[in-house]
């Protein structure tokens, strides 16, 4: 598949305000986005994915390194680069709220150099598609969140670029736009071949929308790799093993020093050990710390996981990597 | 050519647009300065010479029209870059093809296209309340209007240049409108060197075609090239400035969250 975005080594240090010290937003990161991908750009706050989304939207220079949008240098030539690339960075906050709909979808237009006779089929496409139609007099202060970032969407995709770039598409709105935002996000790819970026801490939209996924944390890439390779990947690390009898303290104290994760719980009918492998392998270390007492085990099942709790494993894990290489 | 004519399209008709719609703001905000316009009229009259109040009163009419001018083409760039950064709407502006600049020069165009018909009914009015009468001579003011504009349009660039990278620029445009003022209000007979900044040479020639009834043909070249090379220098320089300004806003990440 062809590349339509290729971020290569990026750097960017913020000096923090009103003191002398830097901050490392972003260390190094590179990873390419093929077109008509939808790409999910994950890390939790502050670790660095809203910085690389406005480089790459030529809106923060980058300290180092490359950005090419369609094969343009977005440094060298940032207003070429600007014709392939769209953004909702801050979903509603993106609109003139004194303006109503089809006013906010024509000065936009207009902006990018496009008359009102040049876009009129366009935006009639889009605001039948957008269920913004019955509303497209309506002022922007007056319509829903969910309406407003719908609106803020369907503007980004009136410049009619390759690439869209969204921060955040589903925050703050209700569960039935969630959905309906999501449904658009589908068509979009399917029906008008765009590449999509999404930035969200939503879990669901990630896993319903995306293909791959990169994972940020303190500015570095943690993890690129397909959903469903990571969904596949944790599905074989993580079981949960019920015991017939209790473990030892001998037995509890090996398994923190292996599995320092796991969770041991136990009750008067039975004790459970939940526990994620970081190698397949260490199944057997497992097994020879529950054979050293003979603990008699009345299943071993793979543990059910969702797409939010394997992020959270894999920020925790290289939090915790950091650390030691730190200590 | 056809982008750059849409593109100017689109920010006159959202000018247009937002005026139109908050009407009384725009009145409240016509009256406001009607009402200084009349305080300064009332102080001639309570307190000036009565021998120069004819010429006082026709020299506070051309000095506040400009000052309304110099305010709105100048002064409100930097308002709109502030609030467009705090709306959120900087950084969609900062994404056109076209570039960050065009959007501002058609914004000040449009700006000054629109106030122009509310500045003119201001001056009318004035004339009409204190008898006073001046020359409006449209083929000598015109050009000189035009020449002052482009160097009003260099200095507007600064503003939003400055807006753009410092946060707390708001109480520099508090203090600017008093600058501007000062600007406006004096004659060049008494600081010559003034003559060099970016509208008062204008203002002096519209007050001695307006006032005094000099003709075009009276103006000297000197004038014109002070006049030309006002308006080539701050348009260069304020666009330069506004640039370098873009350019360390992009490298600091200043273009949203005030």
């Amino acid at each position: 598949m062809e590349a339509i975005v290729e971020v290569r080594n990026i750097k960017k240090t913020y000096k923090k305000r009103k003191s002398k010290t830097y901050v490392q937003a972003v260390n190094d990161v590179s990873f390419t986005v093929n077109r008509g991908e939808i790409l999910g750009l994950l890390g939790p706050n502050g670790a660095g994915k809203t910085t690389t989304i406005k480089m790459i939207c030529g809106l923060l220079e980058q300290d180092s390194g490359t950005i090419t949008i369609n094969g343009v240098n977005n440094r060298e030539k940032r207003l070429d680069a600007l014709n392939n690339i769209s953004a909702v960075l801050e979903g509603n906050r993106n609109l003139y709220w004194r303006l109503t709909v089809r006013e906010n979808l024509e000065y936009f237009a207009g902006n990018r150099g496009r008359s009102r006779k040049e876009v009129a089929g366009r935006i009639e496409e889009l605001l039948e598609q957008f269920h913004l139609k019955s509303k497209e007099n309506e002022l922007v202060n007056r319509l829903s969140r969910g309406m407003q970032q719908k609106l803020a969407i369907a503007v980004a995709m009136l410049a009619d670029s390759e690439v869209i770039l969204l921060d955040e598409p589903t925050l703050g709105i209700d569960v039935e736009t969630g959905y309906e935002v999501r449904e658009l996000l589908r068509d979009i790819v399917k029906n008008d071949q765009r590449t999509i970026i999404i930035s969200s801490h939503d879990m669901d939209v990630i896993q319903d929308l995306c293909e791959r996924t990169v994972i940020i944390s303190d500015g570095k890439i943690i993890t690129d790799d397909r959903i469903e390779n990571l969904m596949r990947l944790f599905e074989v690390r993580s079981y949960l093993i019920r015991l017939e009898g209790s473990l030892s303290e001998k037995q509890q104290q090996l398994l923190k020093q292996k599995f320092p994760h796991h969770q041991y719980t136990e009750d008067l009918a039975q004790a459970t050990l939940d526990v994620d492998l970081a190698k397949s392998e260490e199944i057997y270390e497992l097994f020879d710390i529950l054979k050293m007492e003979e603990t008699p085990v009345d299943s071993i099942d793979r543990k059910t996981v969702n797409f939010e709790q394997i992020f959270m494993k894999i920020v925790k894990e290289a939090k915790n990597g950091a650390l030691a290489q730190s200590s | 050519m056809v982008r750059w004519l849409n593109l100017l399209k689109a920010n006159l008709r959202k000018e247009y647009i937002e005026l139109k719609r908050y009407m009384p703001n725009t009145i409240a905000m016509v009256i406001t300065f009607f009402c200084i316009f009349l305080g300064m009229f009332a102080g001639i009259q309570l307190v000036g010479d009565p021998g120069s109040q004819d010429v006082n009163t026709q020299y506070v009419i051309v000095n506040y029209i400009f000052w309304f001018l110099a305010m709105m083409v100048m002064n409100s760039i930097g308002w709109e870059i502030t609030n467009e950064a705090m709306r959120g709407t900087l950084e969609q502006l900062c994404m056109t093809p076209m570039g960050l600049w065009k959007v501002m020069i058609t914004r000040l165009i449009s700006t000054t296209a629109i106030y122009f018909f509310i500045i003119v009914g201001l001056l009318y009015v004035s004339m009409a309340v204190t008898g006073q009468w001046l020359n409006i001579d449209v083929i000598a003011i015109l050009p000189i209007l035009l020449l002052t504009l482009i160097s009003m349009f260099g200095a507007g660039f600064m503003i939003a240049g400055i807006s753009i990278i410092l946060k707390q620029v708001q109480a520099f445009l508090q203090i600017l409108q008093f600058i501007l003022a000062g600007l406006t209000f004096v004659p060049l007979t008494v600081a010559p060197a003034l003559a060099f900044l970016p509208f008062v040479k204008g203002v002096d020639l519209v007050r001695n075609i307006m006032i005094q009834g000099v003709t075009l043909s009276e103006i000297t070249m000197g004038d014109f090239f002070i006049l030309g090379f006002n308006a080539v220098f701050y348009f260069v320089i304020g666009l330069g400035f506004f640039l370098v300004c873009e350019r360390i806003a992009m490298r600091k990440g200043l273009l949203a969250h005030y």
